[in-house]
Order: C-alpha cells, then sequence, then structure tokens
C-alpha cells in the first residue's frame, strides 16, 4: 500500500537544499524498509532552540501519504506542544489537519515553525504551558538549558553512540534508555548493557 | 357564602346517592367506604379545571422503512435544492453538514447569507474551472504521487484542486474505510471542500464497487444517523424501522413494529422521570439489588405486622415499631421480659459501635431508596398483570352480555381499564421522579431545605391522591360485576367514569407541577419530560411525503434496487401534495410544521419554553387548604 517510490522521491527532495532549509531526512539506522525515516531539524535562530539539532522519529502508515505520518521527537525539548517525557508532538497536521498534498519536508519544516511559535492553548505538555504563560523568563532559560544539554553536541554524539551500540547488536530502545540512564556515558551504557 | 352554598348542594347529592345505594344489600362493610368514595370523586372533579388546550409542546411522529428512507430523503434535498438552486449533491452536503434541518437551513440563509452558509458546509461552487483539461493529450504532475500523467486521468474537484484519478481513489478509500463517507474533504491542504458524490461514486467503484455500495448506503442512512429528528427504533431484533418526530423531541412514541420508547433517550417510555433520572434510576436498581439482599439477609419479618426489623445493636431481642419484641435468632414473638441475657447459647457484644455510625448514612440512604423503589415496583408489579386482568375481564364482559339484560353495551369496562394501566404507569415512574427530585443526588444545590419540603409535600399530596384514586378505580374494575343487577351495574360504571376522568385529570396536572413547578425553576440544570398523553401514546404513521415525481430518483444509485423501486411508486401516490417552494431567500408559503420551535430543535440540553395557558398557574391548590396555598 505505502507508495514507496513517493517517499523516495521525497527522500532526494528534501536533502536537495538541507543547508538551507535546515530540515533532513534519512532512512532510520537499521531499518528495513521506507517506513521508518529519521528527520532533523535545526533549532530557529532567535529562539531557545538556536544552535540546536533536534532528531525526529517518522513511522509511515501503510496509508501514507494519505494517512499522516507519525512523528516525534527524539530529542528532548522545552516547548509546550511537544512533550516533555517522550517527545509527542501536538500539531493539527499531523492529526486532522494533514492532506496528502503535504510531504514529509512540509511536515518538518511545520515542525520548525512550531519551534519558533509555540501555541500554548493547545498544550502536549500542560506544564510547559502553564509556565510559558505565567514565566515566560523562566520558560527561555528553561528551553535554553534543555536545547544546550540535549540537542547540541552531545546529542549529536548521543546519535553515533546509539548506532554504534545498535550495531553491536543491541535492541535501539534499550540502547537509548540506558544511554540517557547514565548521561550518555558510552563505556557506563555499554557495561551496563552486557550486565543487563 | 358561596362556599356554604357548594357544600350545601353536594351534600344534598350525598343524601341522594345514600338512598340510591341504601337498597343494595351487596358489599354492606364497604357501603361507607362507598360513600366517602363519592364525596372524593365529585369533589375532586369539581376541584379540577378541564384544562382545555392540548399540549403546547406537540409533535408528530412518523415512520420511515427501509422503502420510504430514499423518498424521505430526496424530499428534504428536494426542497433544499429548489429554494437555493443548486446541484443534489451540493444539497446533500449542506443537509448532512446542518444535520437535516431544512429549517435551520432557510434560518441561516437569512442570517448568514449564501457565501458563508455554503463555506462553512464545504460547498464551494466556482463558475469558471481553473485548469482546461479540454486537450487531452498534455501531461499534467500530481501533486500527489508527484507523477506525470496523461490529463484524461486527473480530475477536478468543485473546488479547482486538480489530482490524478489514483491519488483521488486512495484517498476516497481510506476516509470512507474511516468512516467519514459523509464529509470527504478535498485533498489540497487547507481546503474545506466536501468532494462531489457522484467522482467519489464512480472512481471507487471502479476500483471498488463493494466500497461503493458502503459511500451509498453511508449517505443513504446519514438521514437517519446525522438527524436530530429522526432516530433508529431501538426494538431488538431490529425491525428496521426508523421514526421521525417533527415539533418537540422530547416526546414517547410507538413505532409500527409495536415498540414504545421515549425518542430522546431511546430507552423504555419513562414520563415523568426524566431522561437523566431514568438513566440513574436504572443503574441504581441495578447495583442496589446487591444492597436489597443485603436487607433481606440483615433483617427478619416481625412475626406481627411482618415489616422488615433490622437488628438495632447486639443483642438478639429486638423490637419493631409496631411494639413487638421478638428474638433475633428463631424469629419468634417474645415478651418483653425475653432478654438476650435469657438466651443461652450464642453471644452478644460483638457489635461495634464506630462501625454503626459509619453505616448510618449508608443504611438511611438505603432506606430512602427501598422506600422509593417498594412503590416503584409494587405499580410495575400490578402492570405486569394487565394481559391477565384483561383476559379475566373480557370473560366477565362476555358473561354480562349473554345475560338478561337491557344494559348491552360494557365498553366501559375496558375503557375504564385502559385508563387504569396508563394512570398506574404514571404514579410508577412517579416514584423515581421524586426519588431524585427530593433526593440529594441530582440537586442538592438548587433548593433550600425549606422549599423542599415544602415542594415535596406538595407532590407527595397530589401523588398520594393520584394513587388512591387508582386503587379506588382498580377496586371497582375487579368487580364482579357479571352478578350484579342493572342498577348496581350502572352505579359500578359511573363509579369507573368518573374515577377515570379523576385519575386522568390528576395524571395531567401531577406533569403540569412536575414541567412547571419543579422542573421549570431549577437553576443548575436542564430536565425535560415528555407530554402526558391522556390517550396513550400515538402509533408513528406512516410517512406522507410531499414531492413530485417526476425529478424524483435522478442522480441517486442505490445499493438496493427494490428499495428505489419502491420509492417511486411511493412518489407517485403522492405526487400532488408538493411543496410550493417560493422564489429562492423567501420563506413565505413554506409549510414547515413545528418551524417556532426550531430554534432548540437538536440540542438536547436546552431549557424548554414553560407552558402557558391555565396550566402555568402554580398546580398544587388542588388539595391545599386555602390558607396553605396563600402562602405559596
Ligand atoms: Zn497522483
Ligand atoms: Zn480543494
Ligand atoms: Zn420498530
Ligand atoms: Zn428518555
Ligand atoms: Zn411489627
Ligand atoms: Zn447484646
Ligand atoms: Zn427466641
Amino acid at each position: 500500500m505505502l507508495d514507496l517510490s513517493r517517499v523516495q522521491k521525497e527522500l532526494v527532495e528534501c536533502n536537495k537544499d538541507s543547508d538551507i532549509s535546515g530540515v533532513t531526512l534519512t532512512l532510520h539506522a537499521g531499518a528495513a524498509d521506507l517506513t521508518h525515516l529519521a528527520g532533523t531539524i535545526t533549532g530557529p535562530l532567535g529562539t531557545p532552540y538556536e544552535g540546536g539539532t533536534f532528531h525526529i522519529d517518522i513511522q509511515l502508515p501503510s496509508g501514507y501519504p494519505f494517512e499522516p505520518p507519525k512523528m516525534q521527537f527524539i530529542t528532548k525539548v522545552w516547548h509546550p506542544n511537544i512533550s516533555s517525557q517522550n517527545g509527542a508532538i501536538c500539531l493539527d497536521i499531523l492529526k486532522d489537519q494533514w492532506s496528502p498534498a503535504l510531504t514529509l519536508k512540509t511536515a518538518l519544516l511545520s515542525l520548525q515553525a512550531l519551534l519558533s511559535a509555540p501555541e500554548p492553548g493547545d498544550p502536549q505538555d500542560a506544564v510547559v504551558a502553564q509556565q510559558y504563560l505565567r514565566d515566560q523568563p523562566t520558560f527561555v532559560v528553561t528551553a535554553r538549558y534543555w536545547t544546550e544539554t540535549f540537542a547540541k553536541r552531545a546529542s549529536v554524539g548521543i546519535e553515533e553512540k546509539v548506532q554504534k551500540l545498535v550495531e553491536m547488536g543491541f535492541p535501539e530502545g534499550m540502547v537509548r534508555s540506558t544511554l540517557e540512564l547514565v548521561n550518555g556515558d558510552e563505556n557506563m551504557a555499554l557495561e551496563k548493557l552486557c550486565s543487563s | 357564602m358561596a362556599d356554604d352554598e357548594e357544600f350545601q348542594s353536594s351534600s344534598n347529592r350525598e343524601e341522594e346517592e345514600e338512598e340510591e345505594e341504601g337498597s343494595c344489600f351487596y358489599f354492606s362493610d364497604q357501603y361507607d367506604e362507598d360513600d366517602d368514595d363519592d364525596v372524593n370523586e365529585e369533589t375532586v372533579l369539581e376541584g379540577l379545571e378541564d384544562g382545555a388546550e392540548e399540549d403546547c409542546h406537540w409533535s408528530v411522529s412518523s415512520v420511515i422503512t427501509k422503502e420510504s428512507l430514499l423518498a424521505a430523503q430526496k424530499e428534504d434535498l428536494r426542497k433544499v435544492m429548489e429554494l437555493l438552486v443548486i446541484s443534489e449533491q451540493h444539497a446533500r452536503t449542506l443537509l448532512i453538514h446542518y444535520r437535516w434541518d431544512v429549517e435551520r437551513i432557510f434560518e441561516l440563509l437569512e442570517q448568514k447569507g449564501k457565501e458563508r452558509l455554503f463555506s462553512e458546509a464545504g460547498v464551494t461552487i466556482i463558475e469558471g474551472k481553473g485548469i482546461d483539461l479540454s486537450g487531452s493529450t498534455s501531461m499534467y504532475t500530481c501533486n500527489i504521487c508527484f507523477e506525470d500523467v496523461c490529463s484524461d486521468v486527473v480530475t477536478e474537484m468543485d473546488c479547482g484542486h486538480c489530482y490524478c484519478n489514483d491519488c483521488w481513489t486512495e484517498h476516497f478509500i481510506v476516509k470512507i474505510n474511516d468512516g467519514q463517507s459523509r464529509r470527504i474533504r478535498c485533498m489540497a491542504p487547507k481546503c474545506d471542500a466536501v468532494c462531489d458524490e457522484a467522482i467519489v461514486r464512480n472512481l471507487v467503484s471502479a476500483r471498488h464497487p463493494d466500497i461503493a455500495d458502503r459511500f451509498d448506503r453511508f449517505l443513504l442512512v446519514s438521514y437517519i444517523e446525522d438527524n436530530n429528528k429522526v432516530k433508529w427504533c431501538p426494538s431488538v431484533p431490529h425491525c428496521g424501522n426508523a421514526i421521525r418526530v417533527e415539533g418537540d423531541i422530547y416526546c414517547e412514541v410507538e413505532c409500527t413494529c409495536g415498540r414504545q420508547f421515549c425518542f430522546s433517550c431511546l430507552l423504555e417510555a419513562h414520563s415523568p422521570c426524566s431522561c437523566t433520572m431514568w438513566e440513574l434510576w436504572k443503574k441504581k436498581c441495578h447495583d442496589e439489588s446487591e444492597t436489597v439482599n443485603w436487607i433481606t439477609v440483615n433483617t427478619k419479618p416481625c412475626p406481627k405486622c411482618h415489616k422488615p426489623v433490622e437488628k438495632n445493636g447486639g443483642c438478639n431481642l429486638v423490637s419493631c415499631i409496631c411494639g413487638q419484641s421478638f428474638c433475633w435468632l428463631c424469629g419468634g414473638a417474645t415478651g418483653r421480659d425475653h432478654t438476650w441475657t435469657s438466651i443461652s447459647g450464642h453471644s452478644c457484644g460483638r457489635f461495634k459501635e464506630d462501625q454503626a455510625k459509619r453505616t448510618e448514612r449508608a443504611r438511611r440512604d438505603l432506606y430512602r431508596y427501598m422506600h422509593y423503589h417498594n412503590r416503584y415496583k409494587a405499580h410495575t408489579d400490578s402492570l405486569k398483570q394487565e394481559s391477565n386482568l384483561k383476559e379475566t375481564i373480557q370473560r366477565k364482559i362476555s358473561i354480562s352480555e349473554n345475560k338478561e339484560s337491557r344494559i348491552k353495551d360494557y365498553t366501559w369496562v375496558m375503557n375504564g381499564l385502559t385508563r387504569l394501566f396508563r394512570s398506574r404507569r404514571v404514579l410508577s415512574y412517579s416514584y423515581p421522579f421524586a426519588f431524585y427530585m427530593f433526593g440529594d443526588e441530582l440537586f442538592k444545590d438548587e433548593m433550600t431545605p425549606q422549599e423542599r419540603e415544602l415542594k415535596q409535600n406538595l407532590f407527595e399530596e397530589q401523588q398520594q391522591q393520584l394513587e388512591s384514586n387508582v386503587e379506588k378505580l382498580s377496586m371497582f374494575l375487579e368487580k364482579d360485576f357479571q352478578y350484579f343487577s342493572d342498577e348496581e351495574v350502572m352505579d359500578t360504571m359511573r363509579h369507573v367514569f368518573n374515577l377515570s376522568n379523576v385519575v386522568d385529570r390528576l395524571c395531567k396536572q401531577m406533569y403540569q407541577c412536575i414541567e412547571n413547578d419543579l422542573l421549570y425553576p431549577l437553576q443548575r440544570a436542564t430536565h425535560n419530560i415528555a407530554p402526558y398523553k391522556s390517550k396513550g401514546l400515538e402509533r408513528a404513521s406512516e410517512l406522507s411525503l410531499c414531492w413530485d415525481s417526476d425529478q424524483s430518483l435522478k442522480g441517486m444509485k442505490t445499493s438496493n434496487e427494490d428499495s428505489s423501486a419502491q420509492c417511486d411508486s411511493a412518489a407517485d401516490g403522492v405526487s400532488n401534495a408538493g411543496v410550493n417552494v417560493p422564489a429562492a431567500g423567501k420563506r413565505t408559503g413554506l409549510q414547515f410544521h413545528g418551524s417556532s420551535s426550531s430554534e432548540d430543535s437538536g440540542c438536547f440540553s436546552q431549557k424548554r419554553a414553560r407552558r402557558d395557558g391555565p396550566g402555568d398557574a402554580p398546580l398544587f391548590d388542588l388539595n391545599v387548604p386555602a390558607e396553605v396555598v396563600d402562602k405559596l
């Protein structure tokens, strides 16, 4: 059912101007087919997300593009419309406002736009939304801190560490949770993974 | 003075009756009681004003069968098509969006204007279409699949958006499978236009005829399922019918299959309970049956008066409110000196004080519930005897009709019996009503305790009066009139007739009291009840459609050929009564029923206007002494 030729075209199209758009789209590490992709967006300038690179997990349902893609932030991010717990996204075009004429690239660009313009009236994370509405300065500080901690070099490194450990044969989910547990220390993660 | 006179005249009449009845020799022990009845019947009849006005909340129900569904839908489609000069599919889109409320569409047309009315419903009418596809040799790039395709395999929707047929088809199938047939939007981002149903049908049936059939069925049943004024009959197994109500949707209806139900909640007819009350009550009866079992385990009947008596302490000597003491262990009556200490072989004192307090409240609640439930159940149980009683009385009637007598007409017996059943029904549902009306569950903050007590007393007095008259009616109907002399038969007939009138009016009065004096003043909640039907529930009539047959069934392909054939003939039969649709935009001359009620149509939580007319005055006065009425 999945329109493979369209997805292939999208992959090519999206990466043509990645340096301008700040959006990339690749096959997910270890994915067997085109249904599991990985995207990145750069944090928009002039926002607390500036300088960060945010990784997004993309699952394509069999009805794609007639059904919306499932997207989720892998990189932890402090934002009213993104869950600080699991990266779930509240965005209309990923739900009932999806149109088959939209693409993964336009969806990623919409996420980038969402980082610039939060919509606290329709929150995914109530705690963050409250802070955004009541105490903007603290919100900005927290969001910037999260960007520094999770979306900069370290997290780029994390993806490499993840890939390395996955290629050693550990399941990806376990690798990620273990790395998070030990604050990204590759050796400690390996130790833990081997002992479990 | 006038009162004196009235009193005088009624006591005169009593004396006459006494003489009349004095010559009778039967039921001598009931004689006095009968005499009281007379006073009661007469005074009640005088006291009750004959509310000549019938229901302000009128409603007419009609049945929609498999065969007439298409025709019913067509009728509404045609009204909209002709008035707005639009195609059938645009009319359908509008009607689905506005829940098949033709009147509302006409109202909104005036309020909002055509353009907004259309765009909000997703109807897009663009005069000149954007892309010229006539030269079929050109190539076109589809923006969904990114393929270059020949322009004869692309389709442009009314909104001007154009994609290849494969993509459209895929999109339609996903939406139909997702249950969104009634509103398949265009694929373009942010375009709210609803896709042309003919295009959907053509493209989908080319690849999946079964899904196309499903699409058609969805559109057809939309008339029932997206329509506040039409509902499926809740019969099981399903009779296949739906009921359409015009006017007030808070009503009780009877399907042609015989099923009676509350149109608003689809449960059994339950007035004068509101839907919410009835739902709660049913649930409560289900949940509490466990607790009621607890009571039967934890109470024992008094050996004297047979009321359930709960053990009120650790002692096994319990005493009933009637004064009787008895032993909890053996249930036998005891004297005062038979105390627990003298019962050997069991110990006392296991009962814990704090536990007693904790269960105190729960027990009070339970007793309150049981009080109402017992009465509710007593009347419901009596109703279950309906068919038995009918048979017995039928037998008595045939005996009477065959005996030597100048009286040949006994229809009054069956009429009285029908009245008895109807009023028992009202009575039985009036108990759950009272349970919630005067309890804490629903209206705790609606009334002050004083207000509540006053209202409860007044209501219960009405209820008791109805109850005693219903029982009297029941008693007269159960007499063995087949052995009576003509005179005695006449006398019984007079009682039954008068009592029937009395209970009918008491029922009506109770409904009005509930609606106007109890439910209407509620501030925080809205409860509506179906109006009282003195003649019982009306059976839904066959749908009578008014439309011209000529342009009837164009364009609509149904999955069911039979039904469309039937509709054709139905349409021919009633062709002349067609609606005279005036020039677009004008409403005058259109004969729509219940146009005044269109404001609250479809909104279930809205409060109804209070009934006008004689019913508007407080109705408590019937039984209440003048001085109390003055204080109200
Ligand atoms: Zn296409
Ligand atoms: Zn469109
Ligand atoms: Zn039925
Ligand atoms: Zn109901
Ligand atoms: Zn007793
Ligand atoms: Zn004791
Ligand atoms: Zn005993």
